[in-house]
């Protein structure tokens, strides 16, 4: 198992399937670093010399991923919740944000919109009181305004 | 005495609202769900969560599969003695036409020598229920053989290439002329697939101070199986001139063994090894030269390597496929033959408009002069020779092996033999699996 900037990599895997366990890294990045770095497409993690190891990691240091880029993504929702857009609010009540129906569906949505938001706020971070203060969190941003 | 005061309605409403979360926190539902989520591990996906891994030593890997059956307790009725037809063995020797339709034997050692377990095209499947490497030595073999024999003493203007259906024998017969040269005082330079040269599948990189990428591996394994196929007749052969590779410089009195083992040495001079070799065999007259490349279509194609700004880069950016393009493109040599076979195994690596070209479709009259100014259609660099399917000699002949090799159980007749090479249209891969096959 290769630990490279905080996430373990399995040895056996092909280089650019293996980058996909980054955050932030999906298989296309994946394949444009290993062109990048002209690894071929069969290479496996476990093949790579410590030269090349230093090049990957250096390539992968310069690009937003992981914490940074989590910390990004919580930073833009943030900004769009202060500055009082829609989508902030919908974010604010953990509702579909790009306009889909809401009668029916929306479950992800539910469960993963304002995600960033509710790691902000005071109130304590249990399955149960998200589900029961779902309610309540409209309300309490109302306030908030 | 602490007067208690009246609060405000949203102060008592904000009041109430914390006392049910106390209320809820302190609830046993809530205590449960929080001593689970204390114990319930992160959800790590670089590890599978289904079962557990042991520990201790690493997987070893089964290739390919063995059944081992103790033969003195087996039923003799179902084991019995994989036979061992006796077979001679090809050479320039045995290679004439009085061999005509039968099998011969292929030499293990030359086998090895393009890698341990690499047979060329899908006939790993025939060798190993055979026994040994053996392969049918059928006109066609002994019209290329002759041909061989021909341009040993004066060379060809233009290069070979062996074209035909899939299964219809071209990478056999490139092997049996690769043996026959090898036989017959050649320096033998045969790729016995091109297709790692352009699959993605070997190491590359950018070549220095170039446009060409270079791939150290490949050139590496070519040097190393013409090291070990005309060692002796490499050692004949002087260098002419000096020759500097890296830091080290040859003598002219050296010889072109010596520049080979300088490529397998150093990786990283392998191509420049290999350019050298080229150059100067294709000029001395002191031995004649024998270049085979399987799967020559990859000469031409766009490969599965990418460049750094993520291009796909065709097979002409590559130094090993640039060392004999050129052998393909008009270059002659002084002493010997060039030949390719092509495959349409890998469809995606025959570019379309060699494969119109090979097999124009017959739609085009090919008397009509505008076409025939056509690019599409115009001359190839080379000559091609059609493998076609075998005649019915040779298909007696396959039959009669395959019942010697105990493939084929009942007993070969005219009306089998008839039967099996109609329903394959003379293909031999079609006849070996309309033999292998029960359903």
């Amino acid at each position: 198992m290769l630990h490279l900037l905080g996430v373990n990599l399995p040895d056996q895997k092909v280089v650019s399937v293996a980058l996909t366990y980054f955050y932030g890294i999906g298989p296309l990045t994946a394949r444009k670093i290993c062109s990048r770095l002209s690894f071929h497409k069969e290479c496996k993690l476990s093949e790579l010399t410590e030269g090349q190891l230093n090049q990957l990691s250096g390539v992968l240091s310069e690009m937003t991923i992981e914490n940074d880029l989590k910390r990004k993504v919580a930073a833009n929702v943030q900004h769009l919740r202060q500055i009082g857009t829609y989508v902030g609010k919908r974010h604010a009540m953990g509702l579909p944000v790009h306009g889909q129906r809401t009668r029916g569906n929306s479950v992800t949505a539910k469960k993963i919109n304002g995600t960033m938001l509710r790691k902000y706020s005071t109130v304590a971070d249990t399955a149960f009181a998200r589900q029961a203060l779902g309610l309540f969190q409209a309300p309490l941003s109302r306030h908030q305004n | 005495m602490i007067r208690a005061t009246k609060l405000t309605q949203p102060a008592a409403k904000a009041a109430k609202y914390v006392a049910g979360i106390r209320l809820l926190s302190s609830s046993p539902i809530v205590a449960a769900e929080k001593s689970s989520n204390a114990f319930k591990p992160k959800a790590d996906r670089t590890q599978s969560m289904a079962f557990t891994k042991k520990d201790g030593g690493t997987k070893r890997v089964r290739s390919g599969t063995t059944t081992s059956v103790n033969m003195s307790s087996a039923n003799p009725a179902y084991y019995t003695e994989l036979p061992k037809p006796k077979l001679d063995l090809l050479s320039k020797d045995t290679a004439t036409a009085t061999r005509l339709n039968t099998f011969m034997q292929i030499d293990e050692g030359f086998l090895q020598s393009t890698g341990k377990g690499r047979y060329p095209g899908h006939l790993a499947a025939d060798f190993k229920l055979f026994g040994k490497p053996a392969l049918l030595y059928r006109q066609v073999t002994q019209t290329l053989v002759d041909q061989m024999a021909q341009n040993a003493q004066t060379a060809p203007k233009r290069a070979t290439v062996l074209d035909g259906l899939n299964g219809a024998g071209k990478s056999a017969e490139l092997l049996k002329l690769a043996m026959v040269a090898a036989t017959s005082g050649h320096i033998v330079i045969y790729g016995l697939s091109t297709l790692p040269w352009a699959n993605s599948s070997r190491p590359y990189g950018p070549g220095f101070k170039s446009d060409l990428f270079v791939q150290y591996e490949l050139a590496n394994e070519l040097l190393r199986s013409v090291s070990a196929v005309s060692r002796e007749v490499l050692s004949k052969v002087p260098l002419g001139k000096s020759v500097a590779l890296g830091k080290r410089t040859l003598e002219s009195g050296k010889t072109l063994a010596d520049l080979v083992d300088i490529g397998l040495q150093t990786p990283s001079l392998s191509h420049d090894a290999l350019d050298q070799l080229l150059e100067i065999a294709s000029s001395q007259t002191v031995v004649p030269v024998f270049i085979g490349l399987d799967e020559v279509n990859t000469l031409w194609c766009k490969t599965s390597y990418r460049d750094q700004d993520d291009n796909v880069l065709p097979a002409n950016r590559f130094r090993l496929a640039q060392s004999f393009l050129p052998f393909f493109e008009g270059k002659s040599l002084a002493k010997g033959w060039v030949v390719g076979a092509t495959s349409y195994a890998e469809v995606r690596f025959m570019p379309k408009d060699l494969k119109t070209r090979l097999c124009p479709p017959p739609a085009i009259p090919i008397a009509n002069p505008d076409l025939a100014r056509d690019p599409g259609v115009a001359e190839l660099p080379f000559d091609v020779v059609k493998v076609e399917r075998l005649s019915s000699p040779e298909a007696w002949g396959l039959m009669q092996f395959y019942q010697k090799a105990n493939i084929v159980t009942t007993p070969v007749t005219e009306g089998l033999v008839a039967k099996k090479w109609v329903y394959a249209n003379g293909n031999p891969r079609q006849m070996f699996a309309g033999v292998t096959t029960y359903f």
